[in-house]
């Protein structure tokens, strides 16, 4: 249940309280690297010209204090730069845009907390000031909750202490609280299933729910929030949502997942009761075996046929078919002004910018720069495919 | 003609026995109609049937024409300048927020907000031109004038000042907003500021029509002639 006092105003009253960040934003969206900039980054021979040539750009001197220049630090620094503006307009927002930036940062703690989860499964003497070094900056925790994390045990048990000591005070809490009363009325019917799945994939299922958990959650916070920003803002989630979908029955092929008796009750439990799937395409989603069954049941639905054919045609891999339909609609959310859509999307598309800046990166430094379309997305660029087919 | 006001009064009181009867209509008939206007050739009496007793055209005859014509004057200035206020606030706020990252912005927009400015503008001509409209006599030296122009008088400047408030509140809000737009979009691309400055002129024009309605609606009050 969430209580929202006061709701973003209209087009006569937005700029009262919202004003002053929103200018900021769009100011913010200036600087996006161009075409100009793309090009001439991928004419340098190594690192340091990139450097130099990101000098000219809104990113400046980021890079001054590094002396040697690794894709690593390009996106350290780049997501610093990042964290810096974020930080800012955080500083200066008013509720309810406090509350919505905030909901933006809870998606990188979820990611921050699998990631420690991930290491400390795999190896449980892992070195935590290297990992944080990993973490993203912008869902960032005290760092005792860091430690209590990578000193948990792999059970049940091991997950509720986690949670009742821990997680329960940071803002994620309480899709962790969700999922293990979910898992404990589960297991009060069946306890070896829950066992079962948390010995053999803790983390997919973990990563999964929680995922759906945040997105559901920040879904109902934007409808509370109403008008235009809960027009756009659920567009925006619920094509994430359905990527998730997606992505959770194609990364289960092959996996414990896909047996036929675990598809319903346990596959479709990941799946986010949002989006434009829910509910008839989650439904027919749920009893999908292989990659020709899923394409046929996304033959209905016209945006998802196409990035599935480019997937299966092997022009793209599906992640960044996926991006490229998100910085498609991140684009059009800045089409709008009066609505909180063009925060979330800054934060998308500057991610989006900064992995095409590393992969520029990692091209440049093994001397394959014919890969570079790989997986590189253009943002705000008449190169982009949806603009070139109109 | 206190009396015939007083008999005028006891006729109504008598008639409908209501109690909105007594409670406007007090004993001497109410200051200004039964005082001032009673009896005269061009009165609002001979307007109804006086014994109906008490109803609302009693509530708005008793109400000094004045107090009509100050509550216009408020209107025109205190709407004026609430819709130049709301104005300024919604493009204010984006020009500041654009030209922290665009700085060449921040002498051009300020077109934006001397729009709103003009419109309260238009609120404080009105306002002194409806004051001149208004005689400083008072009640009391109203007693030889044409009863039915110093209501009128009152009526229209009451209405001018109305019309006048409102257009330029919607003015005011429409500047703000689309002046507001103006400044993103120049911090973008700066060819468009021209363009869009087009849409905040038409904006302005909405606050020029109801000075013009508002100046001839006020034209004919005239509260001194005899």
């Amino acid at each position: 249940m969430v209580v929202v006092f006061q709701k973003p105003g209209g087009l006569s009253t937005f700029n009262m309280h919202d004003g002053f960040a929103e200018a900021l934003v769009r100011g913010f969206r200036l600087g996006f690297l161009s075409e100009n900039d793309y090009r001439s980054i991928l004419q340098c021979e190594n690192l340091s010209d990139v450097k130099l040539n990101l000098q000219e750009s809104d990113y400046g001197s980021f890079l001054a204090d590094v002396n040697e220049v690794t894709p690593s630090i390009v996106r350290e620094k780049a997501l610093e730069k990042l964290v810096a503006e974020f930080k800012y307009l955080r500083s200066i927002a008013d509720e309810p845009l406090a509350s919505f930036l905030d909901y933006i940062t809870y998606d990188y703690m979820i990611d921050n907390v699998m990631l420690l989860l991930k290491a400390t499964l795999n190896n449980p003497d892992v070195d935590v000031v290297a990992l944080l070094k990993q973490t993203h900056p912008l869902g960032q925790f005290d760092e005792s909750v860091y430690k209590s994390i990578v000193a948990f045990e792999n059970s049940a048990k091991g997950y509720a202490e986690l949670y009742q000591s821990v997680l329960i005070d940071t803002p994620i809490g309480k899709y962790f609280g969700r999922f293990l009363a979910e898992e404990s009325h589960k297991a009060s019917q069946d306890a070896s299933a829950v066992q079962n799945l948390l010995d053999n994939m803790p983390t997919t299922k973990l990563e999964a729910s929680l995922r759906k958990l945040y997105l559901e959650d920040f879904m109902h916070f934007c409808q509370v929030l109403g008008g235009e920003t809960g027009d756009f803002v659920t567009e925006l989630l619920k094509a994430r949502a359905d990527a998730a979908a997606i992505n959770i029955t194609l990364n289960s092929f092959g996996t414990r997942l896909n047996e036929p008796e675990s598809r319903r009750n346990e596959r479709m439990a990941l799946y986010p009761s949002i989006g434009n799937l829910y509910p008839e395409g989650i439904d027919k989603l749920s009893d999908v075996g292989d990659e020709s069954e899923l394409a046929s049941i996304l033959r209905t639905y016209p945006v998802y046929r196409v990035i599935f054919d480019k997937h299966q045609r092997g022009d793209k891999t599906i992640d960044d078919a996926f991006y490229e339909r998100e910085v498609e609609l991140n684009e059009l959310a800045f089409e709008g002004q009066f609505n909180y859509a063009c925060f979330y999307s800054y934060v998308r598309l500057k991610e989006q910018e900064i992995r095409n800046l590393v992969w520029i990166c990692e091209c440049i430094v093994q001397r394959q720069k014919e890969r570079t379309n790989d997986h590189f997305v253009p943002i705000f660029s008449h190169d982009s495919d949806f603009r070139k087919q109109k | 003609r206190r009396a015939a006001a007083a008999a005028a009064a006891a006729r109504r009181a008598g008639a409908s026995g209501g109690t909105m009867n007594t409670f406007f209509s007090p004993a001497g008939g109410g200051l200004f109609l039964g005082e001032i206007c009673a009896n005269t050739s061009n009165t609002p009496q001979a307007w109804y049937n006086p014994g109906e007793g008490g109803d609302w055209i009693d509530v708005f005859l008793n109400i000094s024409p004045f107090a009509w014509a100050y509550l216009g004057l408020a209107l025109s200035l205190g709407l004026s300048v609430l819709g130049a206020a709301w104005g300024v606030w919604a493009t204010g706020t984006s020009l500041v927020g654009a030209a922290v990252k665009a700085p060449r912005i921040k002498s051009k927009n300020l077109v934006s907000v001397i729009f709103c400015e003009a419109t309260a503008i238009f609120g404080v001509i009105i306002s002194i031109i409806l004051l001149g409209k208004v005689s400083t006599d008072g009640n009391a030296a109203i007693l030889e004038k044409n009863c039915a122009s110093v209501f009128f008088g009152g009526y229209s400047i009451f209405w001018a000042g109305f019309s006048v408030g409102v257009t330029n509140l919607a003015s005011g809000i429409t500047v703000g907003v689309s002046g507001s737009g103006c400044a993103l979009a120049d911090a973008q691309d700066s060819s468009l500021f021209v363009k869009i400055l087009i849409v905040e002129i038409f904006g302005s024009a909405l606050s020029i029509f109801g000075l013009i309605i508002g100046i001839i609606q006020s034209q004919n009050a005239d509260f001194t002639t005899n």
